[in-house]
Formats: C-alpha cells, sequence, structure tokens
C-alpha cells in the first residue's frame, strides 16, 4: 500500500513580504500624522444630527383636578359646587374650552413623524360600589337625550385647535384635538388641551371621591 | 410675644420659598413614555408550535418614576393577521423606570400549534402612569412600536422528527468513519517547518541554466 506525505512549508518569502507591508504602512501612518504639523493646520469640530429612534408622548402636569362644576339638582341638594359634580349630569372641567379659554394639560410628542392617540377609562370609586362605565357615541349613554344614565359618565377632550370631540373611549383613538391635520405629529410637537367631565345621571356608589385615567399615546403612522 | 414674632419672620421667609419651590415642582412634573421606533420582528419565519424571545425598548421621558406596563392592541392598519394578546408573554406585570431612564424589556412569542400560516401585525403598547400617584385626574401616556412577523405553513426545522441530539449523533457517526477510513488508507499528514539550510540544500542541487 502506498505511504502519502503531505508537507506545508512556512516560506521565507512571505516573511519578507509581511515586513515590506508593515514597513509601508508605518511609512503611511507615519507620513499621515506628519502632514498636518507641517501645513501648520488646525482642527474643526463637526456637528451630526441622526434621527430619533424613540418615539415618545410627555404628558404635563400628571395629574389634574376637574373644576369649574356646573349642572345638578338644587331641589334635591345634588347641585354642583364648584369643585364637585352634581348629580344628574353635572359638568366639570379641566381648563375651558373656547378662544379666550384655557388649556391646562400639555402634550409633546418626540420621534419621527406619527400620530398621537388618546383613551380614556372608567372612573373608580374611593368608597367602593360600582364604577362609572365610559359611554360614548360608541357605547352609546343611556341618560335623557343621550346624556350619560346610572353609573355611567363621558369624558370629552378639546384643544386650542378644534373642539369637535364626541366622547373618548375605552380603546385608543386618534386625538383629532391634537393639531389642525387631526392626529399626526411631528419631531417636538407639542399641543395644549383641557377635558371635559359629564357625570351620571345617578350614582350607585355613595363616593365622593372618584379618580379615572386619560392617557395620551405615541404610536406610529398609519 | 415680642420674641415670637421676631422669630416668625425670618421663618416665613424660607417656608414660603419651600412651599413655592414644591408647588412649582408639581406643576411642572410630567409622565411620559417611549419605545423603540423600529418595529419588533422575528428574524426569521415563525413556526407552528415553537417559542421566539423578543425585547423591546422602552424609555421613561417624564420627570417622575413610573411603572410602565406592556400590552398587545392592534393599532396599525394593515392587511396582516392581528396577533393575538395570548401569544405575546411579558416578563412581569411592570417595570420600575426612574425618570430619564430606559429599560429593555423582554418578550415571548409563542405560537400555538394550530395558528393559521401568513403574515401577522400588531403593536406592543407600552403605558406609564406615576408611580404611587392617584389624583382625582390621573393623566397617563403610552406608546407603541409594531410588531411584525410571518407564520410558516412549513413544519418546524430540528422539530420533533428529527431533534437536535439527532443531528449531534450524526456527526459523531461521520466523524468516525471518517477517521477510520483515513486510518485504513494509509494516507500520512505531517506539518513540517521549512528551514533555510533545507531550502539551500535544496537550491544547491538543482541545475542552472
Amino acid at each position: 500500500m502506498a505511504n502519502y506525505e503531505v508537507i506545508v512549508r512556512r516560506r521565507r518569502i512571505w516573511g519578507f513580504v509581511l515586513l515590506g507591508l508593515a514597513l509601508l504602512i508605518a511609512v503611511l501612518v507615519f507620513a499621515g500624522r506628519s502632514a498636518p504639523a507641517a501645513t501648520n493646520g488646525g482642527s474643526i469640530s463637526l456637528s451630526l444630527k441622526a434621527v430619533p429612534t424613540i418615539r415618545s408622548v410627555t404628558v404635563s402636569p400628571s395629574t389634574a383636578s376637574f373644576s369649574n362644576c356646573t349642572g345638578g339638582n338644587a331641589g334635591a341638594d345634588t347641585a354642583s359646587t364648584s369643585s364637585a359634580l352634581g348629580y344628574p349630569n353635572g359638568h366639570c372641567w379641566v381648563g375651558a374650552p373656547g378662544a379666550s379659554g384655557s388649556f391646562p394639560i400639555k402634550i409633546t410628542y418626540q420621534g419621527p413623524p406619527g400620530q398621537v392617540f388618546v383613551v380614556g377609562a372608567d372612573a373608580s370609586p374611593s368608597g367602593g360600589g360600582p364604577n362609572w362605565a365610559l359611554c360614548n357615541p360608541s357605547a352609546a349613554c343611556t341618560g335623557p337625550g343621550g346624556a350619560p344614565g346610572a353609573d355611567q359618565y363621558m369624558l370629552k377632550n378639546f384643544g386650542t385647535n378644534t373642539n369637535s370631540s364626541t366622547g373618548l373611549t375605552g380603546s385608543l383613538k386618534c386625538d383629532q384635538e391634537f393639531s389642525s391635520r387631526g392626529c399626526s405629529a411631528t419631531q417636538g410637537q407639542s399641543e395644549k388641551e383641557g377635558i371635559e367631565l359629564i357625570g351620571p345621571q345617578s350614582s350607585g356608589s355613595t363616593s365622593s371621591s372618584w379618580t379615572m385615567t386619560v392617557t395620551w399615546a405615541a404610536a406610529p403612522p398609519s | 410675644m415680642h420674641l415670637r414674632r421676631l422669630l416668625a419672620a425670618p421663618l416665613a421667609v424660607p417656608v414660603a420659598l419651600v412651599a413655592l419651590a414644591s408647588f412649582a415642582q408639581t406643576s411642572d412634573a410630567s409622565v411620559g413614555v417611549g419605545v423603540q421606533v423600529s418595529p419588533v420582528r422575528l428574524g426569521s419565519m415563525a413556526h407552528r408550535g415553537e417559542s421566539y424571545a423578543l425585547s423591546v425598548d422602552v424609555v421613561n421621558t417624564g420627570t417622575e418614576a413610573e411603572a410602565v406596563s406592556m400590552r398587545v392592541e392592534r393599532l396599525s392598519r394593515g392587511s396582516a393577521r392581528t396577533v393575538p394578546p395570548s401569544w405575546i408573554q411579558f416578563a412581569g406585570s411592570a417595570v420600575q423606570i426612574a425618570p430619564g431612564k430606559a429599560a429593555r424589556v423582554s418578550l415571548e412569542l409563542v405560537v400555538p400549534g394550530r395558528a393559521a400560516p401568513g403574515e401577522y401585525l400588531s403593536d406592543i403598547v407600552a403605558s406609564g402612569s406615576a408611580a404611587g400617584q392617584a389624583g382625582p385626574g390621573n393623566l397617563g401616556v403610552a406608546a407603541a412600536t409594531k410588531l411584525e412577523f410571518s407564520v410558516s405553513s412549513a413544519p418546524a426545522q430540528g422539530g420533533s422528527s428529527f431533534p437536535v441530539w439527532m443531528w449531534a449523533l450524526t456527526g459523531l457517526l461521520l466523524l468516525t468513519v471518517t477517521a477510520f477510513g483515513v486510518r485504513r488508507s494509509g494516507l500520512r499528514i505531517r506539518v513540517e517547518r521549512g528551514s533555510s539550510h533545507r531550502d539551500a540544500v535544496g537550491h544547491q542541487g538543482e541545475p542552472h541554466g
């Protein structure tokens, strides 16, 4: 049977080639470094802008209180006071709509062009009992004339651009009040908004303190 | 009485300043949340019955510590199927993020065995609220990024029909056969360092011209 032998040799010529390459690189580096000194040059500062990699929304302040409450039934001793909602179907406000209104909630969008959405939620009593469910055109209010019924309430946001909100829903929807172009948003765009609350016809809970959350969301373009 | 007045006057100024500062801090407080712009995508086709690890970057852009919770909700339009929320499992119910800080949230995509093949699209929504605050009107924030992947109609590679250990065993068997074959053939492989002496001898032995 034949024997095979494979011999791998490291040739000296490659050693010289590698040495030559190293010398060439060293000369180039040295020449490149010494060139500015020879021309007595200076340095320049460069600035670069990069596209945002985060899409965000920031809301200020983080909490708000309703005030300027109106409505209710004075005959039944359930009329609204300036800071407390009355029954039936009292109105309370965060800010005030209109040309001379006030818009205390600032919403700021950061990121590439996208959208701002808004969503409401049920109101929770601090003292126990049933929540007030959010009602709106898609979750019909059962009170007289389309007003909120028993244990129902309505939230509407309004902005400086328009006041066309038909009521917040329990799922994220385009915030039509955010800009004159609807809910589309660009880098650094901000808008001031307020909220209107319409209370229930009657409440199953005797609690006098309620909490609810309105959430703004930054979303990709549709 | 005079002593009390004398003490009250210098104390009133700092107390008023502290009160003013705390009020200003409250009025300047903000809540904010952001998520990565780039969609959360699966690098390859998803296979039925398999699970995949994914992650999403979340940032607290507000001035207060936030508890950020994650969920899956379809916001984006498109013809792709909606990802059932039950397919996505997040690690933990909420992530605590300090103001100005970011966190990477891990999630797992679990594709059921009976999932319909095709393209899927939904959004990962990060919702933030100021931790520990419960005012009468809480203002919340959220940010969404797309979740995209495709489910293959083909069975998973490396699935139950031919698991990983079978591949390893096959590889080991092939190596053994190759080694045995080389040994039986008598083929020898020797690595030898070249020396100047040997080169010189070689050159001397070659005919000139």
